[in-house]
């Protein structure tokens, strides 16, 4: 752990992505603090200053009902690191654990569960999502749903090619040979030489995750306002361009520096732990 | 004897019908399993019971699920995907309508991809470990980490706005009156022989496709890299070395060709990612194809709309997907004279 | 007598961010026109880097640092542009790798590499007529029906049959110098022999020079005129193979010799230990017998 942490800080690139995450949830952290106008992530309106470029007092400008850009912008933070979290601490396991399955047991099970894997990449993941998000009502928690129900399947593949492989490995039948129960070897045996490739999937998937997230919210199937989120402010700011550009650049910018901060960390961390695609 | 490459491709439509079935029954659950009255849903807060109810019997809802699974796929094999509600003209029509559009811009937006993502992962790995690696690197990094939307207002912004190089929305301008042969404005404005309307048509494609194109090029550049890379250490480009070919003409000829078959299938999976992207970027440009039609029922909870317009384009990405394997099994000589085609 | 390849005091060191490793430590071997030479040690002791010092491949890494001379023909390869050493591969020397198979590029067929390998010679050679030297050549290495082999992808064929096509793309330009690193190593033992045997019979057919690469002492004494054995980078012991098998004096040749596996071909020899003996100076028994 300290040697990987070593090796990552070594990488300039790396280092850049662990500094971006750092900052960015050290600000949603802190944000009831350190926002200029911590009230102004509700519906409150301001119309004295309203629509304002950015200035010393808000340095991102302010929205059409005169609310601080930059103060929404850390609580929109919260919002999607607190989505994503959600996300990849619900998806991971499940679709590991239908991937372990399928590529140890083999046989029936194999081609049953496979099949219904391919069903689901068989749709493209943000159209998934978007028709999960037309049926369930516009909410946070439903977004969570939508965008786990669209992300399981990827681990379960992930996994699913790495156990088929391992099944055949020595070590693996020398374990079936000494009669390890099936349960142990696939949890004790298979499922820990999956886990680097298993974490590096979602360092960059977090990424991965903000941005489908913020995706649906844009198109107005994500998180409802008053709640501050990057995508509908983006959404919202789109019909004002080119005189209002501060609406849409800064949070657009936000989600650059976030997805790219988990980029470049996933990046460095899938070399140190050697996991390829 | 049958040739492999049409037993491969029997075997691929085999699955992809499975698959299709899978892809209605979740189609199928997504809109009826959900909490709540479909029919109720559709009509909103204000319509009578009694319309209610009269819907719910069209619909075939008071049936069990099973009997209603079986009345969709009845209809849908007939290509009658039901009324939409938004627009009250059956979905068929409004699909066929709307979907040239969003194929042009996806099939454009492709091209880019391809033609930009394959040279610079060739680059980088030519290069690996020098400044050309790092800022492929760097640049592939940045672009698959915006979602299409936000590249998608700053292009428009730059080059719409502040240059204005390009057009700021829609498909063409309305001054052109074009007959619709394909759907597609490229296609159908050089049938009519109009260059000026297809220069017209080019130019309004040309942001939006670049905005859907870019992170597509930053995942094909990193997978070309990484294959190329890996080509490099195989024993037979060192046998192209000892022949004393040049650099260039090994990297062309003997690393490039191996390097494309597995990039081939990512390229696949970017095409599905662009599908979706496809309903922000159309968003942004007032692009109207399917993604918009689709934003709209979505919003309106017209359920025949939203289960005709996802079966469609899972039904796209599944042609997509078997045209890429035969590109493939076409590549690939190991496929392509095999005796036993496998996938 | 007049050598085709004259190589004096090499050494060649990799240079990493702190370090420094030293592979070879000043080594000096040469190569009669059509003489066949054999580079016997264990892997690690620098003689795969060496024939890549020959083919000016490893002087194009720049990790690399290399000093001493290697002279072919009269000239010196290290002083060479880039683009001359380039031209002196493919032509007047070539390579045949350890495993034929994955050494055969997979995309393309043994015909078209084959053509690609022919208008090294002659850049405008028109197709049929490579097609036809090729043909020619796979009947002189014994394969039946050539024709089918040109049409045939390398994984297709067994690997006895690859490597049967690697001995003949090698000697399709008739090269002065033929590199064989550790030939057929991949395949079965049996197999090994046999293309070993053709490919000595080809080598003194052709009249061509050839530095033989191999762990295995077994192998070298059917195959060559003259041995060099090398141990972490120096040459320890050389002369003719029959005097060096009757008189091993050096002491790592005769733990080598003693470590030979019985059956020829088979396994990598275990030198029982390191001893300081092994590190004693070169011994020479002159260059022909």
């Amino acid at each position: 752990m300290i040697r990987a942490f070593r090796i990552l800080s070594g990488n300039p690139l790396s280092l850049l992505g662990l500094c971006l995450v750092a900052l960015v949830v050290l600000v949603a952290l802190l944000a009831p603090w350190i926002a200029p106008f911590p009230t102004h992530n509700g519906a409150v309106v301001d119309f004295a200053f309203a629509n304002q470029e950015p200035s010393p007092r808000n340095w991102m400008g302010t929205d059409l009902v005169g609310r601080d850009i930059f103060s929404r912008v850390l609580y929109a933070y919260q919002v999607s690191l607190f989505l994503g979290l959600v996300v990849l601490a619900i998806a991971p396991p499940i679709g590991a654990m239908i991937g372990l399955l399928a590529g140890y047991m083999g046989g029936w099970t194999e081609s049953v569960l496979m099949r219904i894997v391919d069903v689901f990449l068989s749709i493209p993941p943000l159209v998934l999502a978007i028709a999960m998000m037309g049926v369930l009502e516009p909410t946070l928690t439903n977004a969570m749903l939508a965008v786990t129900v669209m992300w399981w399947p990827w681990y379960a593949r992930l996994v699913y090619s790495i156990a088929r492989s391992e099944r055949e490995e020595g070590y693996v039948l020398a374990a079936e040979v000494i009669g390890a129960s099936t349960v142990h070897i696939a949890f004790r045996e298979i499922l820990p030489n999956c886990l680097p490739a298993i974490i590096t999937k979602m360092t960059l998937d977090m990424g991965f995750v903000i941005i489908i997230a913020s995706s649906l919210s844009f198109l107005g199937l994500g998180v409802q306002p008053p709640t501050p989120d990057l995508g509908s402010m983006v959404a919202e700011g789109a019909r004002y361009l080119p005189d209002s550009w501060w609406l849409t650049v800064f949070p657009g910018l936000a989600i650059l520096v976030v997805v790219f901060g988990f980029n470049l960390l996933g990046d460095g961390l899938r070399e140190v732990l050697g996991v390829n695609q | 004897m049958q040739s492999p490459v049409l037993r491969l491709l029997m075997r691929r439509l085999g699955i992809s019908l499975i698959v299709l079935i899978g892809v209605s029954m979740l189609i199928f659950s997504i809109a009826r399993v959900i909490p709540g009255d479909p029919a109720r849903i559709a009509l909103g807060p204000n319509a009578t019971t009694e319309q209610v109810a009269n819907l719910r019997a069209e619909m075939h809802l008071d049936d069990s699920l099973v009997v209603q699974y079986g009345h969709f796929v009845a209809d849908v094999a007939r290509g009658d995907l039901g009324m939409s509600l938004y627009t009250n003209r059956p979905v068929t029509l409004d699909i066929a309508q709307f979907l040239p559009a969003t194929l042009e811009l996806v099939l454009f937006a492709g091209v880019i991809m391809v033609a930009c993502g394959l040279p610079l992962g060739i680059l980088a790995a030519r290069h690996k470990g020098r400044w050309q690696d790092n800022l492929v690197r760097l640049f592939t990094l940045l672009t698959v980490s915006a979602p299409s939307f936000v590249w998608a207002v700053i292009l428009m912004l730059l080059f719409a706005f502040y240059l204005p190089l390009f057009p700021i929305a829609g498909r063409i301008s309305d001054i052109y009156e074009i007959e619709r042969v394909t759907g597609f404005l490229t296609i159908d404005t050089l049938l009519s022989g109009n260059l000026l309307a297809f220069g017209n048509a080019l130019s309004h494609l040309v942001l939006p496709a670049c905005a859907l194109a870019l992170s597509g090029i930053g995942q094909a550049a990193r997978l070309t890299r990484a294959n190329m890379v890996e080509t490099y250490d195989r024993p037979y480009i060192e046998m192209a070395q000892a022949y004393g070919f040049f650099p260039s003409r090994i990297a062309r000829m003997y690393a490039f060709k191996p390097s494309l078959i597995p990039s081939l299938t990512i390229i696949g999976l970017d095409f599905a990612a662009m599908l979706g992207n496809a309903f922000l970027v159309e968003a942004v440009f007032a692009w109207p194809g399917l993604s918009r039609y689709g934003v709209a029922v979505i919003l309106r909870k017209d359920l025949n709309a939203i289960m005709g317009t996802v079966l469609v384009i899972a039904l796209t990405f599944l042609i997509v997907n078997i045209i890429v394997d035969l590109l493939i099994a076409f590549l690939n000589p190991r496929i392509r004279h095999s005796t036993r085609a496998s996938l | 007598m007049t050598k085709l390849l004259e190589i004096s005091d090499l050494t060649l060191s990799f240079k990493e961010l702190f370090a420094t490793t030293d592979v070879l430590h000043g080594i000096s071997l040469s190569i009669a026109a059509g003489e066949r030479v054999a580079l016997v040690g264990e892997s690690g002791s620098g003689k795969s880097v060496t024939a890549r010092i020959i083919l000016g491949l490893l002087q194009e890494t720049k990790t690399a640092h290399i000093t001493g001379d290697v002279v072919f023909e009269g000239k010196d390869i290290s002083g060479m542009v880039r683009r001359d050493r380039a031209r002196l591969r493919g032509t007047e020397m070539s390579m045949i790798f350890q495993d034929p198979t994955s050494s055969l590029n997979p995309t393309f067929t043994i015909g078209r590499q084959f053509i690609e390998i022919l208008r090294r010679r002659d850049g405008n050679r028109a197709k049929a007529d490579c097609l036809l030297r090729a043909t020619e050549m796979l009947d002189e290495v014994s394969i039946p029906n050539p024709e089918r082999v040109l049409a045939s992808y390398a994984f297709q064929l067994s690997g006895g049959m690859n490597q049967r096509v690697m001995i003949a793309m090698a000697l399709a330009n008739q090269p002065k110098l033929l590199l064989a690193d550790e030939p057929g190593t991949a395949l079965d033992v049996s197999v090994q022999a046999q293309t070993l045997d053709l490919m000595r019979n080809m080598v003194t057919d052709h009249r061509t020079a050839v530095l033989f690469i191999s762990h295995n002492l077994g192998v070298v004494r059917e195959f060559a005129d003259r041995v060099f054995v090398i141990y972490r980078g120096n040459i320890v012991e050389d002369g003719p193979t029959a005097a060096i098998f009757a008189d091993p004096r050096h002491a790592y040749t005769r733990a080598l010799m003693s470590a030979v596996p019985r059956i020829t071909g088979a396994g990598l020899p275990e030198v029982p230990e390191v001893s300081e003996a092994f590190l004693a100076p070169q011994i020479s028994h002159g260059d022909v017998a």
